[in-house]
């Protein structure tokens, strides 16, 4: 089920990291020869890779899906709005505030929510994105409602007396690109980790893994928390990075384009969850310029993957892995 | 302290609704002996190993492991001291992982002080997990599984399953192992290696075991006591040959 674990992708380890190198070489070099563009969608794509890694963590790790992801999503994007614009923080605070703001909220919300069994629980998470879009809405005297706000500064950093603005879009793709390295890394020494081996034993079974001795509440409480954190980190680069957010960034789209992203991906997959959002998120970016056809195309291409790839393109990336592996 | 049962239940009862499933059991386990529990389905054998195990809260009665009160403890507390350890009558094993994997899944929460250690990335949690693989890899080749080590538990068979089952039980090194259905669906060949992994495991590293099966002559070859239960009471208890000649026994099921 899970290509991390199989054999295969244990032989095809000393070939990931020449592949890996040069991909990120190639990451690096991408603004030489890709216009504006196309480096806004990668943007795009690398804001979402964040929370994508969370729901990861959540869904293809532990096993439980949540629906919530936008909400701290909203929640990071918010927290990171108001401290720009009240109190002109730098952006290192704001960004790390707001992954500590979502993290902090998602345990009130956590405790009662993974109470529930499966499908309640999906329904609860549903509801926290419909109460954050409502909050954003209505609390007028913080969040400005519907005109939401505007002007959230570029980020900037301060350090003693030196400071400097990322601004333009070459920049800003340097700076979310570091984020998604270190989210990647983050997420990879979780999983490997035995917290990781722990949560892959309560999405496999449950009960056996509390059986031997796993407190399966506690590893899917702090799961849920970690993976909010990254929601919140993600949605504070995207308040950055489009200056605005309004309640529309509590949308529900939010949280089934970051299922879709690690679904189709390849869930407990690092690298297919990484594949997903460039493919998902910045497929769809760039089909911006066809807007009638946009989503007739997008859904057609997610009923393809669904008959033709059911366990997401993973599984594609690991037959790749051998193929080479083979050859050698 | 060694004269008192590793295992101590009195007047355990489980009820749900007007059912009593469970109606005021005494048992106990003696330091390394291996014990039987037999009856009928549906006579409440498995209904008390969860009771027993924390999987479910008695109605009443009290459970006392190595002299300690944990009635109504849940179940990952239980298993969490290292001190009983329980398998199920649906074999179940971490379907995707490898062997190893799932014996030094079985090990961590004992070798690991808290659960923010287990996030450890450092040399301390290397050396742990190390020292989990090196003790799984001596259990697989006691166990026999030494050549299907790298496949899916969930691919191998229903008997090898169970000595993954049997193998990840061991990890912790527990004073009690409670059984449920060990032979239940495996061939004659397996049966013996099971037996043997349980006589192993009880002379050397004096593990207690409470077994449940319906095979009468593992019991009779395994349990020097045996318990039968039946409607959620106990009906008799005494050695497997007293048991046997019991003509309340043989009528509730043994069949005459």
């Amino acid at each position: 089920m899970t290509p991390a674990e199989s054999p295969v992708a244990k032989t095809g380890a000393d070939l990931r990291i020449p592949f890996g190198l040069a991909l990120a070489g190639l990451a690096c070099m991408a603004p030489l020869f890709l216009g504006n563009y196309p480096l806004h969608a990668i943007i795009i794509a690398l804001i979402f890779l964040l929370p994508a890694h969370g729901l990861n963590l959540l869904l293809g790790y532990t096993g439980l899906l949540s629906l919530a992801q936008a909400a701290f999503f909203g929640i990071g994007a918010y927290a990171s709005a108001l401290l720009a614009v009240h109190f002109g923080t730098p952006f290192y605070l704001n960004f790390l505030a707001a992954g500590l703001v979502a993290g902090a909220i998602a345990l009130p919300l956590g405790i009662p929510a993974l109470r529930l069994r499966s499908t309640s629980f999906v329904m609860c998470t549903l509801g926290f994105v419909i109460i954050g879009q409502a909050i954003a809405k209505n609390w007028i005297g913080l969040t400005r409602g519907d005109m939401g706000l505007a002007a959230i500064p570029k980020p900037y950093f301060a350090l003693g007396p030196a400071s400097f603005t990322v601004s333009g879009t070459v920049g800003f793709y340097y700076l979310v690109l570091a984020i998604a390295a270190l989210a990647t890394l983050a997420v990879y020494l979780i999983v490997r980790s035995p917290a990781g081996r722990n949560m892959i034993a309560i999405r496999e079974n449950e009960t056996l893994a509390e059986s031997v001795g796993i407190p399966t509440w506690h590893y899917k409480l702090i799961v849920f928390m970690i993976s909010a954190v990254f929601a919140g980190l993600g949605g504070s680069l995207y308040a950055h990075y489009l200056t605005v957010v309004s309640p529309l960034t509590f949308q529900m789209y939010y949280s089934t384009t970051m299922l879709i992203i690690v679904l189709g991906g390849g869930a407990g997959t690092i690298s297919g969850v990484i594949f997903g959002s460039l493919l998902f998120v910045g497929l769809t970016e760039a089909l911006r310029v066809a807007p009638e056809l946009r989503m007739i195309a997008y859904g057609f291409f997610l009923l393809g993957l669904v008959f033709w790839f059911p366990n997401g393109f993973a599984p594609l990336i690991g037959r790749f892995w051998s193929f080479l592996e083979r050859r050698k | 302290m060694s004269g008192l049962p590793i295992l101590d239940i009195s007047g355990l009862c489980k009820s749900y609704g007007a059912v009593r499933a469970v109606d005021g059991v005494d048992l106990h386990v003696d330091r390394g002996e291996i014990c039987g529990l037999i009856g009928p389905n549906g006579s409440g054998k498995s209904t008390f190993f969860d009771c027993v195990t924390g999987l479910a809260r008695p109605s009443a009665g009290a459970v006392k492991l190595d002299g300690q009160d944990i009635t109504g403890w849940s179940l990952s507390d239980i298993a969490r001291q290292g001190r009983m350890l329980r398998s199920f009558q649906k074999t179940v094993v971490f379907s995707a992982l490898d062997i190893e994997e799932n014996l030094v899944i079985a090990g961590q929460m004992f070798t690991f002080p808290g659960i923010w250690s287990t996030f450890g990335i450092g040399a301390a949690a290397r050396n742990r997990v190390a020292a989990l693989r090196e003790r799984a890899r001596e259990l697989i080749k006691i166990a026999g599984l030494w050549d299907v080590r790298f496949q899916a538990a969930g691919k191998l068979s229903g008997g090898q399953q169970k000595l993954i089952q049997f193998a990840s039980m061991l990890m912790p090194e527990p004073k009690l192992i409670l059984l449920d259905e060990p032979m239940a669906g495996i061939n004659p060949k397996l049966i013996e290696r099971v037996v043997e992994s349980i006589r192993l495991a009880n002379a050397s590293f004096g593990v207690s075991f409470l077994i449940i099966e319906h095979n009468i002559d593992v019991v009779t070859s395994l349990c020097r006591r045996v318990v039968v239960l039946d409607q959620g009471r106990k009906l008799a208890e005494g050695t497997p040959g007293e048991i046997v000649q019991n003509q309340a026994v043989r009528e509730a099921y043994l069949g005459g």
